[in-house]
C-alpha cells in the first residue's frame, strides 16, 4: 500500500520521461513484430502496417497506462484550479473583490476568536493543569496565611500553596524608585504549580529570591543572562534574582495578567488567594468534603462551605462566574460571524452573478458531454480558490493584528498584556471558515449554474430572485450590526462627554506609593507645601480617593439634630485637605471648604443635604452615628464619585487628616495654571525627590480618565468598524445585485424605450427594485435589531437606552443615503441605454 | 486479431500469467506477449492494448522492476523483472488459481 503511494508519488515527478519512455516501448514493440512479420515474408510496408492494425490506438494504450499511474482526482483537481485561476486571472475586479470581501471578515473573526481564546480558555503556565485546583475557603477568594499554614499541616491535597496577585512593590535602583507589580507567593508556590521557568531556579522553601518577568528581564536587563543572581532593592529589603520566565508565561489569575515578578510573601498580614494539587485519583468532590470537615476545626463561627473549582479552562469560566466578560466576548463572536455571514452573501452573490454570465458556456459543455458533477466540481474549485485565497489573506491580517495587540498596554490600572499566538485551534477555526465559505459561496451558484438546459439557457428568473434575497439578508444583519456598533458609539460620546462634575482639563494626579504607611502623612504634607510653591501650580490637595478611580462607599444610620427618626443613606465617602474642592472645581454651594486642623466637621453634597435635612439649610446643622456628631460646615455640589453612570450619589467629604488607618499610597491632585501636560514631568521628579525610595506616578486628570471610558471605547470601535464594514459589503452586494439586473434587462429597457418610455420610468424600474431589496432588508434588519441589542444594556451607561428609536432612526437614514449611492451608478447605466444598440442585440 | 478465435481470458488471471512468464527471467513487453502466445500454443492472446497499461499497474504495485536493455535483435528495449514481492504475489494466485480449477472441475464432474 505504501509503496503503491510512494511510486505514484514519484510519478508526479517524472511524467515528461514516463511519456518518452512509453512511446519508445510502443515503438519497439511496433518494430519487434514488424521484424516478425517481414521475416515471415511479407513486405517491409505491409509488416509495419500489420503491426499498427495489431496495436490498434496507441493514444489509448498511453490513456490506459498513464491512468495506472495517477491520482484520479488529484490529477483532476490540479487541472480545474488551474482552469479557475486564468478564470479569475481574467477577471481581477471579481477575484479582488470577492477575496478582499472574505479576507476581511476572516481575519475580523479569527482575531476575534484567538483574542477569546486567549481571555477565556488560555490555560496556564504550571505543571498538570488539570489537576491544579482553586479553593475558596468560606467562600472567599483570599485567605489568611494561618488557614494556609492550617491546611497545609492538615495534608488533604498532595500540596497546597498561595498567591497573593494584586501587590506592588517599590524597587529602588540607581537614583529613582519603579513601581512594580508583583506576586506574592508562599514559599512551596513554584513546586505546587510547577511553573516552567526560562532560566534560573523557581523560589524554594529555604532559598527565598524572586523571579522575573521576560518582560521586565528585557526591559531592565536587557535580556542579559547575567541578571541572574543580580540583586534588587524592593521595599528597602535585598533580593537576588534567581529565576527568569518564559516569554510566553501565563499567570494562574489568566485574563492576560502579566506581573513584573514573583516574590515570597513579606508581610504575614498578606492573604493569599489558595491553589492545590488533587491527590491522584481522588476527585474534587472527595476533597471538597474532606475539607469542609477540616476547615469548620480551623474556623468554628464561618459556616459558609468552601468551594473547589477547576483552576483552569472552561470549568474556570463557569465556576467563577465570569458570565458578563465570557457574554461580551460571545458578542463579539456573533458579530464577527455575522460579517463574514454578510461577506459570504456577498461572494455568493458574486460567484452567482458569474455564474449566470457562463450561463451559456456551460450548456456548451454540457451538451457536448461534460458531466454534471465535474461541471460542479470546477465550479467548486473556483470557489475553493477564492476561499484558499481569502483564508492566506485573512490570516495575514489576523497575524498582524494579534501581533501587534500581544505588543500593546491597555492603559488599565493593572499590568496585563495577552499572548497571542497562532496556534492549532486557529489553524482549525480558519480552516473551517475557508471550506464553510467554499462550500456555502460555491455550491448554491454551482448547482443553479448546472440546473440550466440548453434551450433556456438565457432564462434568468430564478437566479435574480436568489441574489434579491441574499442582498436583502446582506442588508437586515448590517442594519443590527449597525444599530448594536451606532448604540456604543452614542453610548461612548454621552460618557466621554458627561460632565463629571470636577474640572478633568487643568488637573493632574500624582500617586506617591511610599515604602511603609507609616510616614504617609509627614510626606502628604510636605508634598503639598512643595507643590504648593512650584511655578505655574494654582493649588494642590491631598484625596484619599481620586474620582472615578477607586471608591469608598458607606451604608449607615445617620440622626439629625432636626428630626428625631434616623435616615439610612448610601453614600460615597472621601477624605481631602483643605483646597480639595478649589483643585476639582467643585462649587460650594453653602457654608465653607475646609481649614488647616478642622476635625469633626464634614462638607456633604447637595444629594445627602437634600436627603437628610429636606429643603432647609445643613450649615451649622449635625449629623450622629455610633462613631459619633459631626458638624456640617459646608455643602458641595453633586458630582460623579466612581462611575460616569452613577446618578446624583449623595457623598460626604472628612478632613483629611481623619483617614482611619495608614496607606502606603499618598494621592496628590494638582490644579494647574495653564496646560497640564508640561507640569507633569516636573511635578514627578520634585515628589520623588521627597523620598527617593517611593514610586511616583503623575499624569492628567484626563488621561486617568480613560479608564472609566475604556468599555464604551472598546465596545464602540469594534462594533462600529465591524458594523461599517458590514454596511460596505452590503452596499457593494446592493451595487452588484442592481448592475447585473440592469445589465440582464438591457434589451427590455431597449425596447420600452423604442416605445417611448420616459428617463424617469426608466429611472423607476431601477429604483424600485432598488428600494424593494433595501426597503425589506431594512425592516427585517430593524426589527432584528429591537431584539438583538436588548441585552446590550448591560454594557451601557443608564442615560442610553437600548431601545431609543432615535438608534434605529439614523441607522434607517444611514442606509437609505448608501442604498441611493449604491443605485445612482446602475441607474445611469439604465439612462444611458441606447434603443437601437440594445434592439440589435437582441 | 479480431477474426481469430481465441477464447477471452478468464478474469483476474493477466496479472497472474504475466508474473508466470517473468519468473523465467527479465523479459521486455513484446517478449512476455509472445511468450504466453507460444506456451498456450495460441489460445491466449494478450491484447496489446491491456499488456502495457497491465505492466505499469504492476509497477505501481511494486511487483514488476523496469530497466532499459538490448533486445536480442539489437534494440533498445524496456525489461521487466520480477521483484520478490511480485514472486509472492505469484504464489499466493497460482495457488488460489489452482484451488479455484479444481473447485470449479469437482462441481462439473459431480452433478
Amino acid at each position: 500500500m505504501l509503496t503503491e503511494l510512494w511510486n505514484r508519488l514519484t510519478y508526479l515527478f517524472r511524467r515528461n520521461r514516463f511519456e518518452t519512455e512509453l512511446d519508445a516501448e510502443l515503438q519497439f514493440h511496433l518494430e519487434s513484430r514488424a521484424d516478425e512479420l517481414y521475416a515471415a515474408g511479407m513486405s517491409r510496408r505491409e509488416a509495419r502496417a500489420q503491426a499498427r492494425r495489431e496495436l490498434g490506438s496507441a493514444a489509448h494504450i498511453q490513456e490506459e497506462t498513464r491512468s495506472a499511474w495517477q491520482f484520479r482526482w488529484l490529477e483532476d483537481l490540479h487541472a480545474d484550479l488551474r482552469y479557475a485561476v486564468r478564470g479569475l486571472r481574467r477577471n481581477p475586479a471579481f477575484a479582488a473583490t470577492a477575496i478582499a470581501c472574505l479576507a476581511l471578515a476572516i481575519g475580523a473573526n479569527t482575531t476575534i476568536f484567538s483574542l477569546t481564546t486567549e481571555v477565556l480558555f488560555s490555560q496556564p503556565s504550571v505543571r498538570d493543569a488539570d489537576s491544579l485546583v482553586s479553593i475558596r475557603v468560606g467562600g472567599s477568594s483570599h485567605a489568611t496565611q494561618a488557614a494556609w499554614r492550617f491546611l497545609y499541616g492538615a495534608k488533604i491535597f498532595d500540596g497546597i500553596a498561595g498567591e497573593n496577585e494584586e501587590s506592588e512593590t517599590n524597587w529602588r535602583h540607581g537614583d529613582v524608585s519603579e513601581r512594580l507589580f508583583v506576586v506574592r507567593v508562599t514559599d512551596n508556590f513554584f513546586a505546587v504549580t510547577g511553573i516552567p521557568l526560562a532560566a534560573g531556579r523557581p523560589i524554594e522553601p529555604g532559598a527565598p529570591g524572586v523571579v522575573i518577568s521576560h518582560r521586565l528581564w528585557q526591559r531592565r536587563f536587557s535580556g542579559d543572562p547575567a541578571a541572574l543572581g543580580a540583586s534588587m532593592l524592593l521595599d528597602g529589603k535585598l533580593y537576588s534574582v534567581v529565576g527568569i520566565l518564559p516569554r510566553d508565561h501565563r499567570t494562574v489569575t489568566g485574563f492576560g495578567f502579566s506581573p513584573d515578578l514573583y516574590a515570597p510573601t513579606a508581610d504575614p498580614k498578606t492573604r493569599v488567594a489558595l491553589f492545590a494539587r488533587l491527590p491522584e485519583g481522588v476527585d474534587r468532590a472527595a476533597v471538597q468534603a474532606r475539607l469542609d470537615a477540616v476547615y469548620r476545626q480551623f474556623d468554628v463561627q464561618n459556616r459558609t462551605p468552601s468551594e473547589v473549582s477547576a483552576a483552569a479552562g472552561l470549568e474556570r469560566v463557569s465556576s467563577q462566574k465570569l458570565f458578563s466578560v465570557a457574554a461580551f466576548f460571545g458578542m463579539l463572536l456573533a458579530v464577527a460571524g455575522l460579517v463574514l455571514l454578510i461577506a459570504c452573501a456577498n461572494v455568493a452573490s458574486l460567484l452567482l452573478a458569474r455564474a449566470s454570465s457562463r450561463v451559456q458556456e456551460i450548456a456548451i459543455r454540457l451538451s457536448i458531454g461534460a458531466g454534471r458533477g465535474r461541471l460542479i466540481r470546477q465550479l467548486l474549485a473556483e470557489s475553493l480558490l477564492l476561499a484558499m485565497c481569502a483564508t492566506a489573506a485573512g490570516l495575514s491580517i489576523n497575524l498582524v493584528i494579534t501581533s501587534m495587540l500581544s505588543r500593546i498596554r491597555l492603559p488599565l490600572p493593572l499590568p496585563l498584556q495577552f499572548t497571542i499566538e497562532p496556534d492549532w485551534r486557529l489553524l482549525a477555526y480558519a480552516s473551517t471558515l475557508a471550506i464553510g465559505t467554499c462550500l456555502f459561496a460555491g455550491l448554491l451558484p454551482a448547482f443553479r449554474a448546472t440546473r440550466i438546459l440548453v434551450p433556456q439557457a438565457r432564462q434568468v428568473g430564478r437566479g435574480s430572485t436568489l441574489r434579491g434575497v441574499l442582498v436583502a439578508v446582506q442588508v437586515a444583519v448590517s442594519v443590527v450590526l449597525l444599530s448594536a456598533g451606532l448604540l456604543f458609539l452614542r453610548n461612548l460620546i454621552r460618557a466621554s462627554s458627561t460632565n463629571p462634575g470636577f474640572d478633568v482639563h487643568q488637573t493632574i494626579w500624582s500617586r506617591m506609593t511610599l515604602v511603609s504607611e507609616t510616614r504617609s502623612r509627614e510626606v502628604a504634607a510636605a508634598g503639598l507645601d512643595l507643590l504648593r510653591a512650584l511655578p505655574g501650580v494654582d493649588s494642590a490637595a491631598a484625596a484619599r480617593v481620586v474620582p472615578l478611580n477607586g471608591n469608598i462607599t458607606n451604608g449607615l444610620s445617620i440622626r439629625t439634630d432636626r428630626g428625631a427618626s434616623s435616615v439610612h443613606v448610601l453614600f460615597r465617602m472621601n477624605y481631602v485637605t483643605p483646597d480639595y474642592f478649589r483643585v476639582m472645581q467643585i462649587r460650594i454651594r453653602a457654608g465653607r471648604e475646609f481649614q488647616p486642623h478642622d476635625r469633626d466637621v464634614a462638607i456633604i453634597n447637595e444629594a445627602m443635604a437634600q436627603r437628610l435635612f429636606g429643603n432647609s439649610d445643613p450649615i451649622g446643622r449635625t449629623m450622629t452615628w455610633d462613631a459619633g456628631t459631626i458638624r456640617v460646615v459646608g455643602v458641595a455640589a453633586n458630582s460623579k464619585y466612581f462611575t460616569l453612570g452613577e446618578q446624583d450619589m449623595p457623598a460626604y467629604y472628612a478632613p483629611y487628616d481623619t483617614t482611619p488607618g495608614a496607606r502606603a499610597a499618598v494621592d496628590f491632585l494638582i490644579r494647574a495654571v495653564g496646560r497640564p501636560e508640561p507640569l507633569v514631568p516636573e511635578i514627578s521628579r520634585r515628589l520623588g525627590e521627597l523620598d527617593r525610595t517611593a514610586a511616583v506616578e503623575t499624569k492628567p486628570m484626563s488621561q486617568a480618565l480613560a479608564f472609566a471610558l475604556l468599555p464604551s471605547q472598546v465596545g464602540a470601535a469594534v462594533l462600529g468598524a465591524v458594523g461599517l464594514l458590514g454596511l460596505v459589503l452590503a452596499a457593494v452586494g446592493l451595487y452588484g445585485a442592481l448592475l447585473y439586473s440592469v445589465s440582464r434587462r438591457l434589451p427590455e429597457i431597449g425596447v420600452r424605450m423604442a416605445l417611448g418610455a420616459s428617463p424617469g420610468s426608466v429611472l423607476g424600474l431601477v429604483v424600485r427594485q432598488s428600494a424593494i431589496l433595501a426597503g425589506f432588508g431594512s425592516l427585517v434588519g430593524l426589527a432584528l435589531a429591537i431584539l438583538a441589542v436588548r441585552p446590550l444594556a448591560m454594557f451601557l451607561i443608564p442615560e442610553v437606552h437600548p431601545t431609543d428609536p432615535l438608534t434605529f432612526v439614523l441607522v434607517a437614514v444611514a442606509l437609505f443615503a448608501v442604498a441611493l449611492a449604491a443605485t445612482i451608478g446602475p441607474a445611469v447605466r439604465a439612462l444611458r441605454v441606447d434603443p437601437a444598440t440594445a434592439l440589435r442585440h437582441e | 486479431m479480431g477474426e481469430r478465435n481465441t477464447p477471452e481470458l478468464l478474469p483476474g488471471t493477466l496479472y497472474m500469467l504475466i508474473l508466470r512468464t517473468l519468473a523465467a527471467g527479465p523479459m521486455h513487453g513484446y517478449a512476455i506477449a509472445k511468450r504466453v502466445k507460444e506456451a498456450s500454443r495460441d489460445d491466449i492472446a494478450i491484447e496489446e492494448g491491456s499488456l502495457y497499461p497491465a505492466l505499469n499497474r504492476m509497477l505501481v504495485k511494486g511487483w514488476l522492476k523496469a530497466e532499459w536493455g538490448i533486445s536480442d535483435n539489437n534494440r533498445k528495449a524496456r525489461f521487466y523483472r520480477l521483484t520478490p514481492e511480485g514472486q509472492k504475489q505469484l504464489e499466493q494466485e497460482a495457488a488460489e488459481f489452482d484451488r479455484m480449477i479444481r473447485a470449479i472441475q469437482l462441481v462439473m464432474r459431480t452433478v
